[in-house]
């Protein structure tokens, strides 16, 4: 556990019964990153975050949230979506939001206020006295967001963000979470969009059965998994190239060749010999560089 | 206070305060009983004001002589009646004799008729032809009035007839054979305290009545608040910044508070209006009357509210911790209302032998004690012993329910998604 390390989790496991829902994970996130917690569907993720937050105690192994065991006046510092949520229905939106608020630690009046800036922010100013139950589902979303960082939390953990959301939505909290994190904040997600992950994360676990089974850099990782090829779409006889050992076809919507290259080779070279033939013509190159959507199906699949 | 407990206890107080039920239970239904009372009063004060006055007049100066006007209760009766008529066919009463200032006596129906309708009389009675025999008497007023449909007018005037050359005191025995004051020795042995059936149900009907409306109203609320965390599933938001037992705690406390404020404001309401209604002409209002409250009677009353509230509160919390959904709280919530609403079901034994064996019983039993023990308070003097033993048993009763909910109200019982099966019970409890 280094100092910028905003959680510490070391050999945890937890069990149901027979089930072994976590199994031995080990992992860190650090301060001012978002970290991506991967797996299919009864993986163990939100079980680990709610070890995380204390609301479920592991059965072994230790956890440091922002520098130390968790304890109450940590809790205050910590913002929390989960996957399943609400809101109270009846209640009207800023007064529901101010009791959340009080309850991290906020005095009433710095509840009142965050809540307007905040409201004010996502566009609903005028909803602040409606009830819950008057809002869209897509507001309702807002709002549950809102609640998780009124209190201007250091870290917040979110299971399934972007579950349910339409992509206007998605894109409004895509923005508020990448703005979280430029005013320096740690954010936790577990996801099942791999598109968000390449796009927001910078780190990433993947977990299934409980068992750890990817952690590191979301670009390490897709280096680590990617092949000694490019890809290429245009005009020529790519066989031609010096050092491309073989040439296997793509086809999903648009023909592209993947180009297996020679040990020795690096695809710079390539495309400098591309750029200098005159019967190619190029539209696209690039790495074959594979989408972590298929780095997820091959290690849930269990291929190598 | 632990700030949580503190932050959650504000917010449950002023959300559930500001509910549209508790706030109709608890001052609509005073409000309602007022308007009732003071309505009743207003329309009967409106059908006196609508005799004619000379009437009054004339009420007012009723002679001392006659042997119906002996009787005192001769000018309250026509001050609500007004004057009246009457038709004999029977031809046995000539004439009202000493009841003439109230009584106007006339030939046919005709004749009586259109002196109900001129306004000279509020009603008539016409005495039938087989009067002897059969003691028919017709009634005729202009419209329904439950104030005047009296037969105590003509009831005076036969009388008064009848009984014309009998001694005064004898008549007014003959009236009022005997006042009967009941002393049941079951109920209290020395024989000092004299009963009465019709308000010593009254009292005791209401007084059970406000302790299970406000144990069970605000109990009822703190079941669905839970029940509506779980259900919106902010339940885990909330415990991932409070624990689950201050969560319950808070919501115990404000709703105690409330069921507080709920109960005394009823029995200022039953004070005031027992007060009002002494010496009502409407029995049950009169009856109200009875509802004298003593210091420690009230005392017992909200230390049996307190340990009650607090014994089904725990129940009612762990029954939300277990329910997934508002359809299934209050049936599980049967398991507990159904028992404690037994005394209610033995009423007449606790009226007529409030010392005996079963409401003796039911009022040591924690989960009837409440009731039982606040009905038996209510018309009979219970031996201390007997309310300090039965207290310290449904503090115990308190301390073990409010484990149990502690053991109940918790994670893995809060998340679940569905609701645990019986058999899933003791491991849970056990955790």
């Amino acid at each position: 556990m280094t100092t910028n390390t905003a959680i510490h989790v070391e050999h945890i496991s937890k069990s149901f019964g027979s089930f072994r829902a976590v199994d031995d994970l080990t992992f860190d996130v650090y301060q001012g990153e978002i970290f991506a917690m991967l797996g299919p569907n009864g993986a163990g993720k939100s079980t680990t975050m709610r070890m995380i937050l204390d609301i479920l105690k592991p059965d072994t192994g230790r956890i440091a949230v922002l520098g130390a065991p968790l304890t109450e006046a940590t809790k205050d510092r910590i913002g929390y979506l989960p996957e399943e949520r609400g809101l109270y229905r009846n209640v009207r939106v800023q007064e529901m939001m101010v009791y959340l608020g009080t309850l991290k630690g906020l005095s009433t009046a710095d509840a009142t206020r965050r809540s307007l800036d905040l409201l004010e922010r996502l566009g609903m100013l005028e909803q602040a006295k409606k009830k819950v139950s008057e809002l869209s589902k897509g507001m309702q979303q807002k709002i549950q967001f809102a609640v998780t960082v009124l209190h201007d939390p250091d870290l917040i953990i979110i299971d399934e963000p972007f579950s349910g959301l339409d992509p206007v939505n998605s894109l409004v909290l895509k923005d508020l979470l990448l703005s979280f994190k430029a005013r320096g904040g740690t954010i936790v997600m577990s996801t099942h969009q791999m598109s968000q992950v390449e796009e927001m994360c910078d780190r990433l676990l993947m977990i299934s059965k409980g068992k750890q089974k990817l952690y590191g850099s979301v670009t390490d990782i897709r280096q680590q998994y990617a092949l000694h090829a490019i890809i290429v779409e245009g005009q020529g006889d790519w066989s031609k190239l010096p050092g491309v050992a073989r040439i296997e076809s793509i086809s999903n919507g648009r023909n592209a060749d993947l180009l297996h290259l020679q040990p020795d080779v690096t695809p710079d070279k390539v495309l400098a010999a591309i750029a200098a033939s005159q019967e190619m013509r190029i539209e696209r190159f690039e790495l074959a560089v594979p989408s972590l959507n298929d780095i997820f199906i091959r290690v849930e699949g269990g291929q190598p | 206070m632990n700030t949580h407990i503190a932050k959650v206890f504000r917010y449950e107080l002023h959300r559930n305060f500001w509910r549209r039920g508790f706030l109709f239970t608890t001052f609509g239904l005073p409000l309602i009983a007022f308007v009732l009372y003071f309505g009743y009063n207003f329309i009967s004060n409106l059908n006196r004001d609508d005799q004619p006055a000379s009437e009054s007049a004339s009420t007012g100066n009723t002679g001392s002589s006659g042997l119906g006007n002996s009787l005192g209760s001769v000018q309250e009766m026509f001050a609500t009646v007004g004057r009246v008529g009457y038709v004999d066919l029977s031809g046995q009463f000539q004439n009202p004799g000493s009841l003439q200032n109230f009584v106007l006596r006339y030939a046919d129906e005709p004749a009586a008729l259109a002196a109900l309708n001129a306004g000279e009389i509020s009603l008539f009675y016409v005495i039938a032809a087989d009067y002897e025999s059969t003691a028919n008497v017709t009634l005729v007023m202009p419209r329904l009035n439950l104030a005047q449909a009296s037969a105590d007018p003509i009831r005076r005037l036969i009388l008064n007839n009848l009984a014309q050359g009998v001694d005064r005191n004898v008549f007014n025995r003959l009236l009022t054979p005997a006042n009967i004051k009941e002393i049941n020795l079951q109920r209290d042995s020395s024989g000092q305290t004299t009963s009465d059936f019709g308000s010593d149900f009254a009292v005791i009907y209401i007084f059970a009545l406000v302790l299970m409306l406000s144990v069970f109203t605000t109990n009822g609320y703190l079941m669905q608040t839970v029940i509506e965390e779980k259900e919106t599933r902010l339940i885990e938001i909330l415990i991932s910044a409070l624990r689950p037992t201050h969560l319950l705690t808070g919501k115990i406390l404000a709703l105690g508070v409330l069921g507080l404020i709920q109960i005394v404001t009823w029995l200022v309401a039953i004070v005031l209006l027992g007060r009002l209604a002494a010496g009502n002409t409407l029995q049950t209002l009169s009856a109200l009357a009875n509802l004298s409250l003593e210091p420690s009677q009230i005392l017992i009353f909200l230390l049996y509210f307190l340990f009650g509230y607090l014994f089904f509160a725990a129940a009612y919390g762990m029954v939300g911790a277990v329910s997934s959904s508002m359809q299934e709280g209050p049936q599980f919530a049967v398991i507990f209302t159904l028992p404690a609403a037994i005394p209610l079901y033995f009423l007449g034994v606790f009226i007529s032998t409030p010392d005996g064996v079963l409401p003796t019983f039911l009022s040591f039993f924690p989960l009837t004690s409440p009731l039982s023990m606040v009905m038996r308070v209510s018309v009979t003097a219970v031996p201390a012993w007997q309310i300090i033993l039965s207290l310290v048993l449904l503090a115990l009763a308190d301390f073990a329910m409010i484990w149990l909910a502690g053991r109940l109200f918790r994670v893995q019982t809060l998340l679940a998604g569905q609701t645990p099966r019986f058999k899933d019970l003791p491991r849970l409890l056990r955790g």
